[in-house]
């Protein structure tokens, strides 16, 4: 059924443009925490996307040469990652209860901008996949009209 | 025969703007997948092409498969190498699904037109 396997593509999309947006909320939400569940300071994390292999009649086909053309079969999410490429945040507060012997506090690798911008993308592109859905939803009422 | 090729390649395009709709959809889900290229169904040099066959046309029109094939030839619009552009999917996706109202509509009348010749009204 074409239509209501557009609908599943836009599905996937906001799935995984809603855990984006959980993601960066929970970054956001341990901007400050400097003991993660494994006693470290928190590390941000990052969503990884990819794109979802076809189906498997659509596999087989393009293997047997029948089309060039692979089925985009929408998103899926490849894994939640910690960044560990950013350096932790070094603050002077020697008061701290986890200050090093210097007084310095590591801080999470949390940038508060990166993570409004990585939630306004999420939110736009939720928003884009709603619209393709509105569309496949339109588009599929419009061919029922046919059997009135 | 009651349904004649024009009612036959208007329900061609009513499939074929589906899984054009199925592509698109799916450029629109991966907007963030980093090196993702996006797919197309060639809907209109395809129609255009079984529909200039003449004789052959109903045959050309029913081996239409409308597969989605990766379009290389547009370039990378971001850093992450991803060839989506959100705004001109949407554009396409717009374009698209009016395509196919279109298509619905012309065919809705001439399945109006058949029933009022057979008598049974519109």
């Amino acid at each position: 059924m074409s239509l209501f396997g557009g609908l599943e593509i836009s599905a996937s999309g906001l799935t995984a443009e809603r855990l984006r947006m959980d993601v960066s909320a929970e970054n956001l939400a341990n901007a400050q925490t400097t003991r993660g569940t494994d006693g470290q300071p928190y590390r941000r994390k990052e969503v990884i996307l990819q794109e979802t292999p076809g189906s498997f009649g659509a596999s087989l086909s393009a293997a047997m040469g029948a089309n060039k053309g692979t089925q985009g079969g929408g998103v899926q999410v490849a894994g939640v990652v910690q960044d560990t490429a950013t350096p932790l945040k070094r603050v002077y507060d020697p008061g701290h209860p986890d200050a090093d012997a210097q007084g310095y506090v590591s801080m999470p690798n949390v940038d508060t901008v990166t993570e409004m911008v990585d939630l306004i993308s999420a939110q736009r592109a939720y928003e884009a996949n709603v619209t393709a859905m509105q569309a496949a939803k339109q588009m599929f009422s419009r061919t029922l009209e046919l059997l009135r | 025969m009651l349904f004649d090729t024009t009612q036959l390649a208007l329900e061609r395009a009513i499939e074929g703007a589906g899984k054009r709709h199925e592509a698109l959809a799916a450029n629109l889900a991966n907007a963030n997948t980093p090196g993702y290229q996006r797919v197309d169904v060639d809907l209109h040099t395809a129609l255009a092409a079984a529909v200039g066959r003449g004789e052959d046309t109903r045959s050309a029109l029913g081996s239409l498969s409308f597969a989605p094939t990766r379009d290389n030839s547009a370039g990378a619009t971001r850093a992450d190498g991803s060839t989506v552009d959100v705004d001109a999917e949407s554009a396409k996706l717009a374009a698209n699904a009016l395509e196919q109202q279109a298509a619905v509509q012309v065919a809705h009348a001439r399945i109006g037109i058949l029933k009022a010749a057979m008598g049974t009204g519109v």
